[in-house]
């Protein structure tokens, strides 16, 4: 199996706690006993939304730094949120292009930092260069985990628990990115949400945005939340527990939003910390005081009070 | 959805009634090229038919139609794109229903280029670059939540270390190289 790095991005230490710990814990010893480290040295991915959007020079020499430092420690990225992949994917699809590459390391010379991607051996005494791997937390536990492992792992099914998935814009699209998923009918978050006991519930637009992405929550907050309401009216009407999301930044959405126009809301929770769920980890880790809308209804539900 | 049109397209809808006769002197032949620099390739290929705004979420919710501002980009109508351009969700679902093979989310993000450069910069995007300086993250460290970290046991975020410091230098040294602090008007030092 390959050895990995945590990415965490901002969202999570800052704001989600219990979805880093679920993740370490998943991932360690008490899990599944991954080679994953921290690289210290990580900064933003940065936001696609913002650097991304108002200027593709720095936002590309702020991926690739991050992607040099997985790149000195021959490790894959493994992000725990849609945007960091969205980010650090589409800057190793940039750098593809040795022009651009060439124009990057131009500014990161400045910091000491080089990209060449990680240099493996190629045929004869030639070297060849990888690009880095950059993946989401779904796709390492779905393809290099596998499905078995992860219900073979489970403690305490959570049976009788209805889940509305949410994917994600940036999990499925743009297409053009190595996708480890398919995107217009993508079964990874359902298959581990049905490999932790639970039954996956379809409802109508379920790939729809959450409204937050592209800078849409931060600019004009009522119409992200105007479009998360639209999903949660698809959500409630399928009959569904919880949302789970692979996504941080969708789940801050769900979380906030749901406030402005309902009273109690859908328990919204990361696929990591449904996981830790099944897989018995004590709820009180996994940090359900920080969310908005109340987790203990869900909880109370699962422990058949 | 009153209150978004309201704060973000207003003055819009008398613009368009009152220029109903568009005039040459109001087209740019230069606004495609500026998009195409800034990565929206291919808009002057769009056909207008119209997928892109009926997969759109936004403009469910909104007047917002990405196949108007892919017209108004192709003539250079630059004054109908200036309401806007902060609302796109960037979902890619025009892209993905495009049959040309457009990228109409980045023809946006172009439009977003192109309002940085001409000075109109959200104060969103000053706080998250500002809080990129100061912290490496461009979410700001909540005092709650550093209690709850230590609470599971989780430490500091490791942006507090004080070894992170050389890396708020090298983050404050690639954004002077690319000039994006004076672009947005903030201080690279984190000051303002």
């Amino acid at each position: 199996m390959s050895s990995y790095a945590y990415f965490f991005g901002c969202v999570i230490p800052n704001r989600y706690p219990g979805i880093e710990y679920a993740v370490r814990w998943i991932c360690g010893k008490e899990g599944f006993g991954l080679d994953i480290k921290d690289i210290k040295e990580f900064s933003c991915c940065p936001v696609p939304g913002i650097f991304y959007s108002t200027d593709k020079d720095t936002w590309l020499a702020l991926a690739t730094r991050n992607l040099t430092l997985a790149q000195d420690e021959k490790r894959e990225i493994m992000t725990v949120c849609n945007g960091c992949l969205a980010s650090l994917l589409k800057a190793t699809e940039y750098l593809q292009d040795p022009k651009v590459m060439g124009k990057v390391n131009r500014t990161l010379s400045q910091v000491g930092r080089k990209y060449t991607g990680i240099p493996r051996k190629g045929e004869g005494t030639r070297r060849v260069f990888e690009p880095v791997k950059v993946r989401h937390y779904v796709d390492v536990m779905a393809k290099d985990v596998g499905m078995d492992a992860i219900s073979a792992k489970v403690k305490h099914p959570l049976k009788n628990v209805k889940v509305a998935v949410h994917y994600g814009c940036h999990y499925l699209r743009p297409t053009e990115h190595q996708t480890f998923d398919d995107p217009n009918d993508p079964v990874l978050i359902d298959r581990m949400v049905e490999a932790c006991g639970a039954s996956s519930v379809d409802y109508e637009d379920k790939l729809d945005c959450c409204g937050a992405g592209g800078g849409v929550r931060s600019h004009v907050v009522e119409l992200a939340n105007s479009l998360t309401q639209d999903k949660c009216a698809n959500i409630s009407a399928a009959g569904a527990d919880c949302i789970v999301t692979g996504c941080p930044f969708c789940l801050l959405q769900f979380d906030n939003a749901q406030k402005s126009f309902s009273k109690d809301g859908i328990p919204v929770m990361h696929i990591s910390q449904f996981q830790a769920l099944a897989m018995g980890i004590d709820t009180i880790s996994l940090g359900f005081d920080t969310h908005h809308v109340s987790v203990h209804s869900f909880l109370r539900k699962l422990r058949g009070i | 959805m009153g209150e978004a049109e309201k704060t973000f397209l207003s003055g819009l809808h008398e613009k368009l009634v009152e220029d109903k006769v568009i005039d040459e002197s109001q087209l740019d032949p230069n606004f495609a090229k500026e998009i195409v620099k800034y990565g929206g390739k291919d808009v002057m290929t769009c056909l207008q038919c119209g997928n892109c705004t009926g997969v759109c979420p936004i403009s469910l919710k909104i007047d917002y139609k990405t196949r108007s501002i892919m017209k108004y980009c192709q003539f250079g109508l630059r004054k109908y794109t200036l309401g806007t351009r902060w609302v796109c969700a960037t979902c890619y679902r025009c892209y993905e229903h495009c049959p040309a093979d457009i990228n109409p989310a980045e023809v946006m993000i172009a439009l977003r280029h192109i309002a940085i450069r001409e000075g109109v910069v959200p104060p969103f995007v000053k706080v998250a670059a500002t809080n990129l300086v100061l912290y490496g993250q461009s979410v700001k460290p909540d005092v709650e939540i550093e209690k709850i970290r230590d609470e599971l046991g989780l430490g500091d975020v490791h942006t507090k270390d004080p070894e992170y410091r050389s890396v708020l230098r090298e983050i404050r040294t690639i954004i002077q190289a690319t000039k994006y602090d004076k672009l947005i008007g903030i201080d690279a030092e984190g000051k303002a």
